[in-house]
């Protein structure tokens, strides 16, 4: 709760990145900062408006019926106030999110291609953009009132009895020696607790994760018992830190309600002369009701920052996570345009393995495939056949020996992704047509170019039955099957003019009929290129020239 | 589904029955803390306007004005509203968390006895992520509801203290409330909902093309097509930064809703009120801002109430199944195993080692996992001792088989809570024995904390090929008549590997464990005297590049033939 309170240095990382986050949406921030500031000052009025209507009821409805109108005006102009911030607030984060999402999204096909877990860990970037979410709309114009609010509510106050004005600033003071405190406090009893408290709170998650597991040992009975005493243990050792850590929002409301009692005593004791001095501010009732409406206002703003203190942890937890995805080193990119004619490639004691990953290596691998030939890549899953196709479009990492095509390294190259078509093992299909799909392999292709890809490739029926070329494809090629996906693949191949051609299981899940038929596509389109494929497929393997075991 | 029929609802239900006694003081608190805020700004503006009009009176009224006692009234109620908050928030969140450390192990039972398709489909982290929100999610079940007793407190005090000036000026406080509270309601069911659900939606489909894509990436960046998929992503992206956007729309018209009503309230009620003193008048004004104010907190649970219902929804849904009773079979009971795939049947004796081999998706994962009862066998015709799986019951199947999975999986935790799961009451020397087999001895033993070392979570501390060999000793602890083991000595050195081999050949021999092995590397194939080929494919009309009787040398022949490097 105190760090919510007091400005303190930003979490590494995270900080800057919400910093840069937030810059295109300034324009709307600043509107979204203004309106809460304004809705300070309508406060102001409004309860100016609340002391003039009361004392002067008894004066008729020509006298007070205007401040009561003020007042209603008043409350409807802070209703507007709280309504424009948020849309305004709302609109900015749409933008900072998006914006963060095409970052990671781009970092998703490009520092993060080729890790184990690519998928898996932009999915989990995409619920981390999502967590920003709350820091922007409700912790950032919280934090702009809280800063200003205070202040305009003071000065007002003074205006009218500085003496008043003096006593909630008094309040302020052993209000923040308090948060000092109970902040120290409970963040040294969450320290304490916090290894003991997420390992517990893992516990419940962890043992779901690890089921399977669970019930082949038959241990789900000793695991449910596990999972009752972390809970169990949880509960108490949170309970205990939330007993200190309550401390500070309890102080809140003890001060915000003693500036209320303090204003409220020494007015009603100076209206009645009672004081044992004398005083020059000369309280009327109107001033005197006009600071009482105001006394809560004062601590208001604090409190509602107080409010969004969860989303401000949220947001900077998930900006730091995201900092790190960001700040990963890219792929490599292609500096050269590489070999025209089918080169030759050759391994030569390569070792691959990710940034990510020190544990996991592939090879030394030594192979040369002749210029034109087709080298098969075998081996069971994971034994690293697909890191080796990656080393050459700059997805993994060459942690030594040298690959080479046709003599220029990877080294000096980065990547050979100009001179190479890949076919895979689950074709991107984007939305759009059937034609277009495959001419994004070469873009400007003619009809006739496409359309002579698309029958080498075996999707003359599909296109039949689809309706020719134009024929929309529908959400990411839902509607073509395993096999025709995969033609779509071999029909840019065909399209692209690349000596290389790199195939990563072509045939995987295929059944006999359709990987025949496959083998047959892909003999054609090996033509006057160097091949590399990977593959479990023996009958695959046989049309290679040459098979590399892993 | 009915309420009625809701498993998590029945569970809060009975969880909110015996947390009744703390709930009940949660509400006290917050309905006491509410009522003492209206009255400390209400009764602060009588003090004021009485005695402004005493102090305007001359000395004689100020002598018959009783200053003290409201002035200790004030003093009090600025104390009992904070000390009956700190109650509130303490109470209310020690309900919320014992209640949920009753309810997460039964959730988990609950989980453990559906059926096992549903175990092996909440393994991953995506699922086991939403499940741990859904139960985040019914917490606020317990911790909210103290907000609706506050609002009406506030209500009912400012109602009473307009009242003693003039009845109407109460209604005014109920309509004002009456239209807050329907109003809230009708946009948190009409305008917040909806928008949760799109979100849902919109972030679920986002996901899955990140993944499509992703898989697909090499081939995007051959073609240069990494923008135009960022771009088609970015569709999802704009659907869900507008869903959210509706969202947030409707927290802004509820966020009006308060202060509006607030203004048009407070004038209505001093409008009825002019007749009075000023300060009753004041009491009256006042008491209505703040009650309307602190009646704000049942806006947010409105807002929650969609999310916490779709929550619900998904828990029953993991839950739904009644657990099914099995008999029970005798404890020492060694059967053999039949297995007809396709059209191959294998007897397989009590203490014979078998091989399964074939290429991936032939499906020898997937036998072993319908062996422990983890999947439902399908078409095959898979015997134990006789009977098949499902009317055996899966605890009877689990019982015959010790069990290495080939992801090694682990739970957070020690060496030793990690292997105690195949034996409770293992001796430290079994554990040690057993880790020796693994060739895992000698790197526990340095371990600081030996056996009770934290492998950190899910193993994480430790290498795969570490996982991998305490995954192996684990099951080696675990008595039972057959040993299935998922490539056991993947990512090992070719020495390391060989001396775990000879030691699980003299474990096998001395436990006289039957042995179902996965494996692709030749040295612990040597184990095996028997044979399933997984890569017969009856169903092909062309001649199977690897036929039954295709050994390694006979491949390994064909291979040199062709001119082919062995690496590894």
């Amino acid at each position: 709760m105190l760090r919510a309170l007091t400005p303190h240095a930003a979490p590494p990382g995270g900080g800057s990145l919400l910093r840069t986050a937030v810059d295109p949406a300034t324009g709307l921030m600043r509107l979204a900062s203004a309106a809460v500031v304004v809705d300070t000052v309508i406060a102001v009025v409004f309860a100016a408006a609340l002391a003039g209507a009361i004392v002067r009821l008894p004066r008729g409805p020509t006298v007070f019926g205007p401040w009561l109108i003020l007042l209603a005006a008043a409350a409807l102009a802070r209703a507007l106030c709280g309504w424009a911030a948020l849309r305004c607030s709302a609109q900015a984060a749409l933008i900072v999110k998006s914006n963060l999402r095409r970052q990671v999204l781009t970092a998703a096909f490009g520092a993060l291609a080729g890790r184990a877990l690519a998928g898996e860990t932009a999915a989990a970037a995409i619920d981390d953009v999502e967590a920003i979410d709350g820091y922007v709309v409700r912790y950032l114009p919280a934090r702009a009132a809280a800063s200003v609010g205070p202040i305009v509510i003071l000065a007002c106050a003074a205006l009218a009895s500085p003496i008043a004005a003096g006593l909630m600033l008094a309040t302020l003071a052993p209000f923040i020696l308090l948060m000092i405190l109970a902040g120290t406090a409970a963040a040294e009893a969450s320290r304490r607790q916090l290894d003991a408290l997420t390992r517990l709170s893992g516990v419940f998650a962890d043992r779901v994760r690890a089921l399977p597991l669970l019930l082949a040992f038959q241990a789900e009975d000793r695991a449910t018992e596990q999972v009752a005493r972390a809970a169990r243990q949880v509960s108490v050792r949170t309970l205990a830190v939330l007993k200190i850590a309550f401390v500070s929002s309890a102080g809140l409301e003890f001060f915000a309600a003693l500036s209320v009692a303090l204003v409220a005593v020494y007015a009603g004791f100076s209206l009645l002369g009672l004081l044992p001095f004398n005083l020059p501010e000369g309280l009327t009732f109107e001033r005197a009701l006009f600071v009482l409406a105001l006394a809560p206002e004062f601590y208001a703003p604090m409190r509602r920052l107080a409010g969004a203190y969860h989303e401000r942890q949220l947001g900077e937890a998930a900006a730091e996570n995201l900092q790190a995805l960001l700040a990963a080193p890219m792929v490599a990119v292609a500096q050269t345009a590489g070999p025209t004619a089918p080169p030759a490639i050759q391994f030569t004691k390569v070792v691959a393995g990710f940034a990510d990953e020190p544990d996991l290596r592939i090879g030394p691998i030594d192979f040369t495939a002749a210029p034109g030939s087709i080298t098969a890549l075998m081996g069971p899953t994971g034994s690293g056949k697909t890191t080796l196709l990656r080393l050459l479009v700059g997805e993994a990492a060459l942690v030594s020996g040298t690959l080479a095509v046709d003599g220029q390294t990877l080294t000096e190259a980065g990547a050979f992704t100009p001179s190479i078509a890949w076919a895979g093992q689950a074709p991107a299909i984007l939305p759009g047509g059937l034609g277009w799909n495959i001419a994004l392999a070469a873009p400007g292709s003619s009809a006739g170019a496409i359309e002579r890809a698309a029958s080498q490739a075996g999707l003359a029926e599909v296109i039949l039955r689809r309706g020719g070329l134009d024929a929309d494809l529908d959400e990411r090629g839902g509607g073509l099957s395993g096999g025709e996906r995969r033609r779509v693949g071999l029909a840019r191949v065909f399209l692209k003019n690349a000596p290389i051609l790199v195939l990563d299981e072509p045939t995987a899940d295929l059944d006999s009929e359709s990987e025949a038929a496959m083998i047959v596509a892909i003999r054609q389109a090996s033509r006057g290129r160097t091949v590399l494929m990977a593959t479990h497929s023996e009958r695959l393997a046989a049309i290679a020239d040459q098979v590399v075991r892993l | 589904m009915t309420a009625s029929a809701s498993p998590i609802r029945a569970l809060v239900r009975q969880e909110q029955r015996r947390q009744a006694s703390r709930m009940a003081i949660a509400a006290a608190s917050a309905a006491g803390a509410a009522a003492a805020a209206v009255a400390l700004l209400g009764l602060s503006g009588w003090f004021l306007a009485g005695a402004a009009v005493a102090g305007a009176s001359g000395s004689a009224a100020i002598m018959a004005f009783n200053y003290l006692l409201p002035s200790a009234a004030i003093r009090f109620l600025a104390i009992a509203r904070t000390g009956l908050r700190y109650s509130e928030r303490l109470v209310g969140h020690a309900a919320a968390l014992k209640a949920l450390a009753e309810i997460r192990p039964t959730l988990f039972a609950g989980l453990a006895a559906a059926p096992v398709d549903q175990a092996l489909g909440l393994s991953s982290g995506e699922a086991t992520a939403h499940l741990v929100q859904d139960v985040n999610a019914i917490e606020t079940l317990f911790v909210r509801q103290s907000a609706a007793w506050a609002g009406v407190a506030s209500i009912l005090v400012a109602m009473a203290l307009a009242a003693l000036v003039n009845p109407w000026a109460a209604l005014v406080v109920l309509a004002a409330f009456a239209i807050q509270v329907s109003l809230g309601a009708w946009i948190g069911r009409n305008r917040s909902r909806d928008p949760a659900g799109e979100a849902l939606r919109a972030a679920g489909a986002l996901k899955d093309g990140v993944q499509a894509y992703a898989a697909a990436s090499a081939e995007l960046r051959c073609y240069g097509l990494v923008e135009a998929a960022v771009d088609d992503l970015m569709r999802f992206d704009a659907r869900l930064g507008a869903a959210r956007r509706r969202s947030w729309n409707a927290m802004a018209e509820m966020g009006a809703l308060q202060p509006a009503l607030t203004g048009v309230a407070a004038a209505g009620v001093l409008a009825l009120c002019s007749h009075a003193s000023p300060a009753m008048a004041a009491l009256a004004g006042l008491a209505t801002v703040v009650a309307l104010e602190g009646a704000g907190g049942l806006l947010q649970a409105f807002d929650q109430a969609g999310a916490v219902q779709v929550a619900a929804e998904r828990l029953d849904g993991v839950l739904a199944a009644p657990p099914v009773q099995w008999g029970t079979v005798q404890a020492d009971w060694r059967p053999g195993i039949t297995l007809g795939l396709g059209d191959q049947v294998h007897r397989l004796n009590p203490g014979e080692h078998w091989a399964v081999t074939g290429p991936s998706g032939s499906g020898k994962t997937r036998l072993l996992e319908i062996l422990v009862a983890l999947r439902d066998a399908g078409p095959d015709e898979i015997l134990l001792g006789g009977r098949r799986p499902d009317a055996l019951g899966p605890q009877a199947c689990r019982a015959l088989f010790a069990y290495a999975p080939q992801d090694a999986r682990m739970i957070s935790g020690t060496v030793r809570e990690n292997l105690a799961l195949a034996d409770p009451g293992a001796s430290d020397a079994a554990m040690l024995a057993v880790l020796g087999v693994a060739q895992l001895a000698e790197k526990i033993a340095r371990l600081p904390e030996g056996l009770d070392a934290w492998i950190g979570e899910g193993g994480a501390r430790l290498s795969g090929g570490e996982r991998r060999r305490l995954s192996l000793a684990r099951a080696l602890l675990r008595p039972a008549p057959w040993l299935l083991l998922d490539e056991p000595t993947e990512g090992l050195d070719a020495a390391t590997e060989a001396c775990l081999v000879a030691a699980l050949a003299s474990h096998l021999a001395r436990t006289g464990q039957g042995l179902i092995l996965v494996s692709h590397r030749q040295a612990p194939l040597g184990l095996c005297d028997r044979r399933i080929d997984l890569s017969a494919q009856p169903d092909s009309d062309l001649p199977p590049a690897t036929s039954e009787s295709d050994s390694e040398a006979d491949l390994a022949a064909r291979d040199h033939a062709r001119g082919v490097v062995m690496v590894g």
